[in-house]
């Protein structure tokens, strides 16, 4: 298959697993709010596994333009957060009855999938195997995010079946982006640590900003870090052993 | 002077250091909870960019050993931190849930140490001729762990000069596991990756258990998301360029 080919396959994928997501609401009416909190923590947990292996898999010292491009990542999502409105939106509401807090959700996540876009074109230029990798893990981690967003959104009476095709809808930014990296790098391999850096240094902040903050208050903190400590090492032990490891 | 006594020596050196990890707060006077949420969002962004470092260097010896490792580290956590609740405890000037948390910290730090000082024996062991390069490396490197322990124990109240005494303490046992991972290094290197997960695990446990969520609830979140990725990136940038 053409290298792009396989971004644009793997990168839809993963956008297309947000809409596994709405599966545990199936049949109920209501998701118990600690399942909220796990899932942001295992959303936060791959995530981070996916930073540390973007930032350790290429064994390599990170260069001055890795760091400038990590600053770069961290700047891109808190000029959005700001910008939007949602530097500090709790995205475990199931209660908040507000029109605009719907809206400023699907923001949250749109903005929040370019990045891993980003992290999938990278990841794929470094070299296909990898990049498979982990889109699949982001493929993963769209799952609980899916679950989540669901829950908001059925609670504010959308339809299960829109709620679905809502989570894969923002996420489609991750596709354009994914193969719009990957085709920048092979045009241009200078800008590879640059990418690199932009995604670890934006997937982390969105970890910290976004889905650690307030699952706290939906779970305690000893099963918040169980769940994103576990989701971490399994993606630290299965890049080790697969590839790019 | 005998080749052990030199190790211990340099590894009493990289201890030390640790010390100087204290300085900053010297110059803090006001200890407001903004500062307390900064400071344990700087210790958060260590410790996770030390466990980064620390994982990427226990997998090339052994992938599943240091996750088991990281299991036990948990494991000795969640342990050491049912065992606390039950006392009423009084710890370098605080009591109560922050002298848990610096007790806590102590526990994870020094156990981290005892797996950096068999690091340090083994790569004694392969040669004496990159060695004053490691310990000054080492050394240099301990800072940010002092800082890390000094950012959670001075806004519980603990003075500066207490904090550097608590943060040499907690490195001492770097230079005592030095010396026997150095004279037997074959066995040593192969427990290695379990020591290394064991205080990685333990490591990542404390800051997503304990230290995050004290930042998160001191400050806005965005602020102590900025400083612990931050944080993070340099440290794992620093350890690599030493």
């Amino acid at each position: 298959m053409d290298p792009t080919l396989v971004v644009l396959f793997y990168s839809s994928l993963a956008a297309g697993m947000a809409a596994v997501g709405v599966l545990p609401l199936l049949g109920r009416r209501k998701l118990p709010r600690h399942w909220i909190g796990w899932s942001n923590a295992l959303a936060g947990g791959l995530m981070l596994g996916v930073a540390y292996a973007l930032l350790v898999s290429a064994r390599e010292r990170v260069p001055l333009s890795g760091a400038l491009g990590a600053l770069l990542g961290i700047l891109f999502v808190n000029r959005t957060h700001a910008a939007s409105g949602t530097s500090e939106l709790d995205l475990n509401r199931l209660d908040e009855t507000s029109p605009d807090y719907g809206y400023k959700v699907l923001l949250v996540n749109a903005v929040h999938s370019a990045a891993e876009g980003v992290a999938i074109g990278a990841a794929m230029a470094v070299n296909l195997s990898f990049g498979v990798f982990t889109a699949l893990a982001i493929a993963v981690h769209n799952v609980p995010e899916g679950t989540v967003l669901a829950a908001i959104l059925t609670s504010r009476s959308v339809r299960l079946r829109d709620a679905a095709g809502l989570a894969v809808a923002t996420n489609v930014s991750q596709v354009l982006l994914a193969i719009v990296t990957f085709a920048l790098i092979a045009a241009a391999p200078g800008l590879m640590p640059w990418a690199l850096g932009f995604a670890v240094g934006s997937l982390i902040y969105l970890v910290l900003a976004e889905l650690l903050p307030e699952c706290y208050r939906e779970a305690g903190s000893t099963s918040i870090a169980l769940v994103t400590l576990v989701a971490m090492g399994m993606v630290a032990l299965l890049v080790s052993l697969g590839p790019g490891g | 002077m005998h080749l052990v006594i030199i190790v211990f020596l340099y590894g009493l050196v990289t201890a030390l250091a640790t010390g100087l990890g204290a300085l900053p707060f010297a110059f803090v006077r006001r200890l407001s909870p903004r500062i307390t949420a900064q400071s344990n969002a700087v210790a958060s962004g260590l410790m996770l960019g030390a466990s980064f470092g620390l994982v990427a260097e226990g997998t090339q010896y052994g992938s599943w050993q240091t996750i088991g490792g990281g299991m036990a580290g948990v494991l000795f956590i969640l342990v050491t931190h049912a065992i606390l609740k039950r006392y009423d405890l009084e710890f370098g000037g605080s009591r109560g849930v922050g002298a848990r948390r610096a007790v806590l910290l102590m526990v994870v730090m020094t156990v981290h140490s005892f797996a950096e000082g068999v690091a340090v024996g083994v790569s004694f062991g392969g040669g004496m001729t990159l060695a004053l390069v490691i310990v000054i490396a080492i050394a240099v490197h301990n800072i940010p762990e002092g800082l890390a322990i000094s950012a959670v124990m001075r806004p519980q109240g603990t003075s500066v000069l207490g904090c550097a005494m608590w943060s040499v303490m907690s490195s001492l046992p770097q230079p005592l596991m030095a010396v026997p991972a150095f004279l037997l290094v074959d066995t040593f290197a192969r427990i290695l990756p379990y020591g290394i997960g064991f205080a990685a695990g333990a490591m990542v446990f404390m800051v997503i258990e304990e230290l995050l969520p004290e930042a998160y609830g001191q400050d806005q979140r965005h602020g102590v998301a900025v400083t612990v990725t931050v944080t993070l990136l340099a440290m794992v940038i620093f350890a690599q360029y030493l």
